[in-house]
C-alpha cells in the first residue's frame, strides 16, 4: 500500500505525474486511485493530487496517512504536509540542500539545462527510489517514459529522470 | 455490419471518472451526445471525442451554444430513436431546467442520460446545489456513482432505465468522482441502439394542459414502479455485518469515504454501511424497516438531504435535518470521519485544521486579458464593473471586476446599474464578458440593453476558445467537437445585428489602439449617452494551440523607480518584487513575451533584452 501526495503550482505536470504511475499500477495489476485538481485553480494556482495504491474506495487521502509528498513547488509543502504521516517523507523541488526526511533538488534548474523546464516533474521522479516498499520500481518507470509517442519527448524524459536519480543516489551515500 | 471497432474488450485501463462515463455511453450505444464545457463535467464530451475517432464510432457528437439547446438535441435524438445524453455541470441544469422538466412528463423515445456533475466544496463553482434535489423536482431517477468504475456500470444503467420507463434519467458524478482515476474494466464499444422512427402524436409530444395532467399521472406511476421495482432504489450493504444496533446510509462520492473510514478502524466494524444507487427514487417501505430495525441510522450524503427527506419517519436519523452532519461544504474523509465518531461513541483525537496559504489563480502571463482589464481599470477608474463567468473573473485580481452571478449576468446587470435611479461612483458601468459566455447567455441580455437604451461600455473579451474549461469550440470557431469543420458565427455581424450602434475590434496587445476604442466607447455610452458600445479585444488565447507565443524576453532596466505599477495594476504572474534585492524582476521561464508591460511602465524602465531564438 502507498499513498502519495503531489503537489505544486497548476501547469507544473502533477496529472502528467498522477497519470503517469496510476498507468503503471494498472498495467501491473494493482488496485489504484487518485484524485486531481482541475478548473480555475490550474490558472497558477495551488494544484494537488492524491493516488493511492492498495485497497481503498475513497480517493482522497486523509491527514496524517500519506507515504510521501512529491512538491514542485517549496511554498506548496506547507500547504500539504499535513497529508503526511509521522514517518513520511518529502522530495522537494529546490535549490536548498536536503534535510532529514526532506530531501531536496533543484529541479527546475536541471529541466533548464536538459531544454524543457517542464521536465521539472520527471525529475523528482527520480527520488521514488528512496521509497522502500513502492509498488512501482525505477525499471518500471523507465519502460513507461520510453514507450512514449514522441521519440525526442522521450529522450528528454529519460535524461531528466536519470539526473533526478543521479542526485538521489549522491544523497543516499 | 458492424463498423465499430472493438479496442480489446475487458481491457482494464487507468481512467478518470469522466472517461469511464465517456465509456459508459460508448458501451450502451449512444447515438448522440450534447454538451456545454463546466468544470467537473468538461472531460466527458473530449473523452467522447476520442473513442469516436479511435473507434470509427458513429456517434454523433457537439458542444452546444448552452446547455439548454444541449438538452433540446439530445432529447430531440431520444424522439427520433436514438439514445443520447447530454452532459453539463450542475449550474448549467438551471439553464436546461426548463426542457428537463418538460421532458419528465412527456417522456422519452431512445433511452436519455442526463449527466450533471456536481461540485460540493464548491471549488469551480457558483453554488454547491445538489442536483438529485432536481432529480427529484422534475421527478426523474438519479443514479449517484461513488468511484469512476461505478460511474461506467451507471450510465449503462441509466440507458437501460431510462428506456425501460421511457423517462429520462440523470446521472450525478461529484468532483470527487468526475476528477478521480482508477483502474475500470472496460467492455466493447456497442453500435447505436435504435428503438425505431418517431411517430407523430400531438397529444403526447405536443401535448397541450389538459393533456399534460394525464402524462403527470402517468409520470407519478413511472417513479412509484422504479421505487418499488429496481433493486437500485433498495439500500446494499457494503459493509459491515447484518445485525448491528447502529447502521450508516449513504450515496455516491462521499460513500467511499464513508467505506474506508469504517473499515479502516476496527472500533467501527460493528457498523453496517448501506449504500443507495439511485437516492431519487428510493424504496421508501425497505429503507423503514432497515431504520426501524436500529436503535440509531446515520444518513450521510452530499449536498443536500435527498435521502434522508425521503423517510417516512425520522425519529431515529441523524443527518442534515438533525444537525448531526454540516449544512454546508464538502463532506471530506475529516469531516465524515468526525461524524462517524460521534455517532458512534468512539472517542477520538479532534484533529486541528492544517493553515493553508493557497496561491490564488491568476490570469497567464501573457493572457489577452489583462492588457483589456489594465486600460478598462485605467480609463474608468470609478466605474462599476459587471463581470462573467470565465477565466476573466480573475479581473478581479486587477481590479476590473465588481460582479460575478451567472452565465451571461455581466450584461444583464450593466443595464440594471445603468437604469438605477441610484448611481454609484461616477455612474458608468463597464460590463466584461468571454466569447463564449457571450453566446451561451449574453446575446438576450444585448439585445435586451440596445432595445432598452442602457448606457455602457460593453468588452467582449474573444480568445476565440472556451479556455477556462480546456479550449473547447465556440460558435464564432472553424471546428466542431470531434475536429470536423464548422460553419463559423460572425460576431460583429451578430452584435450588429442586435442594433448595436458603435463596435470596435482590436489587439488588446496594441496599447495604443486598445486606448483608443476604450476611450471612443466611453465617448459614446457614457458622455454623449447615446447606448451600449461594444469593444471586442481579439487575441487567441495564450495556451491554445493557434497562439503565437513571442520569443521575445524583456528586462527591467535601471530606470525602474519601484513605483509597482507593473505588479499591482498589471499583475502579471511573470513580473515579480524580489525583496532581498529590493528590484523588480521579470522570470523567464513564465514570461510569454506579450510585451505589453514596456508600455505599461511610467518610466520606461522595461526594454526587450533578448531573443530566444
Amino acid at each position: 500500500m502507498t499513498q502519495m501526495i503531489l503537489c505544486g503550482r497548476g501547469g507544473q505536470g502533477i496529472v502528467f505525474l498522477t497519470r503517469l504511475l496510476g498507468d503503471i499500477a494498472t498495467e501491473k495489476g494493482l488496485n489504484v486511485i487518485s484524485s486531481e485538481t482541475h478548473g480555475m485553480a490550474v490558472r497558477g494556482g495551488s494544484v494537488n493530487s492524491h493516488l493511492k495504491i492498495g485497497p481503498f474506495s475513497s480517493p482522497l487521502i486523509r491527514w496524517g496517512q500519506a507515504d510521501c509528498l512529491i512538491s514542485l513547488d517549496s511554498s506548496e509543502t506547507f500547504n500539504n504536509k499535513h497529508f503526511l504521516k509521522k514517518d513520511g517523507v518529502v522530495f522537494e523541488n529546490s535549490p536548498t540542500p536536503s534535510e532529514s526526511d526532506l530531501y531536496r533538488v533543484d529541479a527546475t534548474d536541471i529541466a533548464r539545462s536538459i531544454g524543457r523546464i517542464q521536465l521539472e516533474n520527471v525529475v523528482l521522479l527520480g527520488f521514488s527510489i528512496f521509497l522502500s516498499n513502492f509498488e512501482i520500481s525505477l525499471e518500471d518507470i523507465k519502460r513507461k517514459l520510453s514507450g512514449g509517442s514522441r521519440h525526442v519527448t522521450s529522450e528528454q524524459n529519460l535524461v531528466a529522470l536519470k539526473a533526478g536519480v543521479r542526485v538521489a543516489q549522491a544523497l543516499i551515500q | 455490419m458492424s463498423t465499430v471497432k472493438n479496442d480489446s474488450p475487458d481491457l482494464i485501463r487507468f481512467l478518470m471518472g469522466n472517461e469511464a462515463i465517456a465509456r459508459g455511453i460508448i458501451e450502451s450505444g449512444c447515438a448522440l451526445a450534447s454538451a456545454y464545457p463546466g468544470t467537473p463535467s468538461s472531460e466527458v464530451m473530449e473523452s467522447l471525442t476520442r473513442w469516436k475517432k479511435e473507434l470509427s464510432h458513429p456517434i454523433y457528437l457537439e458542444w452546444s451554444i448552452n446547455e439548454k439547446v444541449a438538452f433540446e438535441v439530445a432529447y430531440g435524438a431520444s424522439l427520433a430513436g436514438s439514445r443520447s445524453a447530454v452532459i453539463m455541470k450542475m449550474v448549467g441544469l438551471n439553464v436546461a431546467s426548463d426542457p428537463l422538466l418538460s421532458a419528465a412528463y412527456l417522456g422519452v423515445r431512445g433511452g436519455l442520460v442526463v449527466i450533471v456533475a456536481d461540485d460540493p466544496g464548491p471549488h469551480s463553482s457558483q453554488t454547491e446545489q445538489d442536483s438529485r434535489f432536481f432529480a427529484w423536482f422534475a421527478k426523474v431517477p438519479v443514479y449517484d456513482p461513488s468511484s469512476p468504475a461505478e460511474a461506467l456500470s451507471m450510465t449503462r444503467r441509466a440507458f437501460e432505465l431510462s428506456e425501460k420507463y421511457h423517462i429520462p434519467v440523470m446521472l450525478r458524478p461529484c468532483l470527487r468522482v468526475c476528477h478521480a482515476r482508477q483502474n475500470v474494466n472496460m467492455a466493447g464499444p456497442l453500435e447505436p441502439v435504435n428503438v425505431g422512427p418517431f411517430e407523430k402524436n400531438w397529444t403526447k409530444w405536443a401535448a397541450t394542459p389538459k393533456f399534460r395532467l394525464v402524462l403527470h399521472g402517468e409520470l407519478n406511476d413511472k417513479i412509484r414502479n422504479i421505487s418499488l421495482e429496481e433493486s437500485d432504489s433498495q439500500p446494499l450493504r457494503i459493509s459491515g455485518p447484518k445485525e448491528s444496533p447502529l447502521a450508516i446510509i449513504t450515496s455516491g462520492s462521499v460513500s467511499a469515504h464513508v467505506k474506508d473510514i469504517v473499515d479502516a478502524d476496527s472500533r467501527l466494524s460493528e457498523i453496517p454501511v448501506y449504500k443507495v444507487d439511485t437516492p431519487y427514487p428510493v424504496n421508501q417501505k425497505v429503507l423503514q424497516e432497515l431504520i426501524d430495525s436500529k436503535t440509531q441510522t446515520l444518513v450521510i450524503e452530499e449536498t443536500y438531504p435527498v435521502l434522508e427527506l425521503q423517510l417516512i419517519n425520522k425519529t431515529k436519523v441523524r443527518g442534515r435535518i438533525s444537525g448531526h452532519v454540516p449544512q454546508q461544504g464538502e463532506l471530506t474523509p475529516e469531516v465524515v470521519e468526525r461524524i462517524i465518531m460521534n455517532f458512534s461513541g468512539v472517542e477520538t483525537e479532534e484533529s486541528v485544521s492544517p493553515t493553508i496559504r493557497a496561491r490564488r489563480p491568476s490570469l497567464c502571463a501573457g493572457c489577452p486579458h489583462r492588457p483589456a482589464f489594465f486600460m478598462i481599470k485605467k480609463l474608468f477608474s470609478e466605474s462599476i464593473f459587471t463581470g462573467d463567468i470565465g477565466c476573466y473573473t480573475l479581473g478581479v485580481n486587477l481590479g476590473a471586476v465588481d460582479t460575478c452571478l451567472c452565465m451571461g449576468a455581466s450584461i444583464g446587470m450593466a443595464s440594471g446599474f445603468a437604469h438605477a435611479t441610484n448611481k454609484t461612483n461616477d455612474g458608468h458601468v463597464v460590463a466584461t464578458i468571454g466569447d463564449s459566455t457571450f453566446f451561451h447567455a449574453g446575446v438576450p441580455a444585448l439585445i435586451n440593453a440596445v432595445h432598452t437604451g442602457a448606457n455602457f461600455v460593453l468588452v467582449l473579451m474573444d480568445n476565440n476558445i472556451t479556455a477556462m474549461t480546456g479550449g473547447q469550440p465556440t460558435p464564432a470557431t472553424n471546428f466542431l467537437a470531434d475536429g470536423a469543420p464548422a460553419v463559423q458565427v460572425d460576431m460583429e455581424k451578430l452584435i450588429r445585428g442586435c442594433g448595436v450602434k458603435s463596435l470596435d475590434v482590436v489587439d488588446p496587445y496594441n496599447y495604443r489602439a486598445l486606448e483608443e476604442a476604450l476611450s471612443k466607447a466611453k465617448l459614446f455610452s457614457h458622455e454623449k449617452k447615446s447606448g451600449v458600445s461594444v469593444v471586442i479585444t481579439r487575441r487567441d488565447c495564450i495556451r491554445s494551440s493557434s497562439s503565437s507565443i513571442s520569443n521575445i524576453r524583456f528586462q527591467v532596466g535601471e530606470n525602474c523607480d519601484r513605483c509597482m505599477t507593473c505588479i499591482r495594476d498589471l499583475e502579471c504572474p511573470a513580473i515579480s518584487f524580489v525583496k532581498q534585492e529590493k528590484i523588480v524582476r521579470i522570470d523567464l521561464d513564465l514570461c510569454s513575451g506579450c510585451g505589453f508591460c514596456v508600455d505599461v511602465c511610467p518610466s520606461q524602465a522595461i526594454a526587450a533584452w533578448r531573443n530566444l531564438t
